[in-house]
């Protein structure tokens, strides 16, 4: 859409999770690991869920997961989102889960259970943001 | 235990609910208070006699300041004993406000809230698009919460489509018969006409999903002693419960986390009570869509997990069947009101126990089973009432 240019949000400052949104930015995919029970935790909490120890660092993720639950979204909340698009919520292969979208396939081809794997994508405000796509279509890329 | 428990000790004396409409050329501000003084005045008591009030201060006016309900102390113009903004609608207000006039923190609380004039056109209320920054970048939506869990359910145990659409035609029936509510005369519905209707986030279709309407609604607790000298027949709060599993619109939720949210909230509010789900008379279940309410006959135990489609369509859910539910027509058809939707499910309870429910009355309603929140949302809260 033309318009007047919006400075976007450097989401690297953002407290908490600014690490996390610097690495996708890199086209990397990060998670929080605990330093001392060695949990990988997801979405960012400044101390661990299991042993509430500060003692966590983002380390980078295989990007490789599964579909643990999915829904086509027919009618967007607002105008930003372009449906239908697939939401999901993926358990990454470390132990984490997160909200994301499945990308790179029809949405009626996307089941709980499929194997997927990380694909870095435009959010509506620009900014990237961590997909998944189906693993096949990955391999075969 | 010797003597009636604590929550026995207090009594919903007081309820109202204002018109509702998709939206209400006033203000939130406005619509609850109208809500609020409908409801005193359905007890017999007046403004002068409230010390507790549980609500949002929606403005105009006061300030933002946490408790926003002493903002409302300026309203009503007189101190008050007790205020509760924790959560100021439903079963966790009118719990938190039995305890509060059992104690003896106060004696008459209002609990009360609503919204008008807050949609401001958008599709969905504001409050169903969360903002968090993992799930907002999205495009989630409450809708969509609820559906990653029933599409768990769905992959595992295939309920029959027609069965799941039945309890949203019953549920939207009961409000077409209701003339307050939102979707009056527009049914009655069938299962088809709920699966012929368009997809929002799968495998909701717009008609199992609950309304964002305007209104306001309010109840009025005060001690059980005091509820023998006022205008209605009181209702006795005979058992609660509520289950906080974790703040919503953080983490997406887990079907394998949530599907039996509320169970043991259950087990203590009719352990509390003496009875079980079975004794309900009536059921003003947390409807915000189809799936919810199968979920929860399967989190009280009255079916197995996978079950529950199935055992409502043999059951039946009319004012006739073994299990009347959401005789006003419930989120769904009569009316969702922001800071005042749980509310309405207890104000639909206290009608039916007093015998003045309307078209949706079911003869002899003695137990009514009330319940807040749900799966998506990560929490659930239950309460028992009886006649008093």
């Amino acid at each position: 859409m033309d318009g007047p240019t919006v400075e976007r949000e450097d989401r690297s400052l953002r407290p908490l999770t600014g690490e996390f949104w610097a690495a996708v930015d890199r086209g990397e995919l990060v998670r929080p690991v605990c330093g001392d029970c060695g949990r990988s935790f997801f979405v960012p909490q400044f101390s661990c869920p299991q042993c509430q120890s500060a003692n966590w660092s983002y380390q980078p993720s295989s990007g490789r997961g599964r579909v643990y639950s999915c829904t086509t979204v027919h009618r967007p909340p607002t105008p930003a989102f372009e449906a239908p698009y697939v939401l999901a919520d993926v358990d990454v292969e470390e132990g984490w889960h997160l909200l994301t979208w499945i990308v790179g396939c029809e949405p009626s081809e996307v089941a709980i259970d499929m194997a997927v794997s990380v694909r870095f994508v435009a959010g509506p405000d620009g900014h990237r943001l961590p997909a998944f796509a189906p693993e096949e279509q990955e391999a075969a890329r | 235990m010797s003597g009636p428990h604590l929550l026995q000790q207090a009594a919903i004396v007081g309820v109202a609910a204002t018109e509702m409409a998709r939206r209400l050329d006033t203000t939130s501000a406005e619509i609850s208070l109208r809500a609020a003084l409908a409801a005193l005045d359905d007890a017999g008591l007046t403004v002068a006699d409230v010390d507790g009030v549980a609500a949002r201060w929606p403005g105009p006016g006061g300030t933002v300041f946490q408790p926003g309900s002493a903002d409302w102390a300026d309203v009503f113009g007189h101190p008050l004993r007790w205020v509760c903004d924790t959560y100021p609608q439903g079963v966790p207000a009118a719990l938190d406000a039995a305890a509060a006039v059992a104690a003896g923190l106060c004696e008459v609380a209002l609990v009360f809230g609503g919204q008008a004039g807050a949609m401001g056109g958008a599709a969905v209320a504001d409050y169903t698009r969360p903002d968090n920054e993992f799930i907002a970048c999205w495009g989630s939506l409450t809708a969509a919460q609820f559906a990653l869990v029933a599409q768990v359910y769905r992959h595992r145990f295939a309920p029959d489509p027609e069965r799941v659409a039945a309890i949203a035609a019953a549920i939207r029936s009961a409000g077409s018969d209701n003339p307050a509510a939102v979707m009056a005369g527009r049914g009655p519905y069938t299962a088809a006409d709920v699966l012929a209707s368009p997809m929002v986030a799968e495998p909701f279709r717009m008609l199992d999903l609950c309304l964002a309407t305007e209104g306001a609604a309010a109840m009025v607790i005060t001690t059980a002693e005091r509820a023998r000298d006022l205008r209605q027949r009181p209702v006795a709060i005979l058992g609660g419960g509520s289950e906080w599993h974790r703040q919503q619109y953080v983490n997406p939720p887990r079907y394998d986390e949530v599907w039996g949210l509320g169970a043991d909230a259950a087990r203590r509010a009719f352990a509390l009570a003496g009875l079980g789900p079975q004794d309900a008379d009536v059921f003003e279940l947390y409807d915000i869509n189809t799936y919810e309410v199968v979920r929860q006959f399967e989190m009280l135990g009255l079916c197995s997990e996978g079950e529950g489609a199935d055992y409502l369509w043999e059951a039946g859910v009319g004012v006739e069947g073994r299990h009347p539910l959401n005789t006003d027509g419930g989120l769904l058809s009569y009316s969702h009101i922001g800071w005042g939707g749980p509310t309405l499910k207890v104000v639909e309870a206290v009608r039916q126990l007093r015998g003045t429910a309307g078209s949706g009355q079911v003869a002899d309603a003695e137990v009514a089973l009330v319940t807040g929140a749900g799966a998506g949302a990560q929490y659930h809260n239950v309460m028992v009432l009886g006649r008093g």
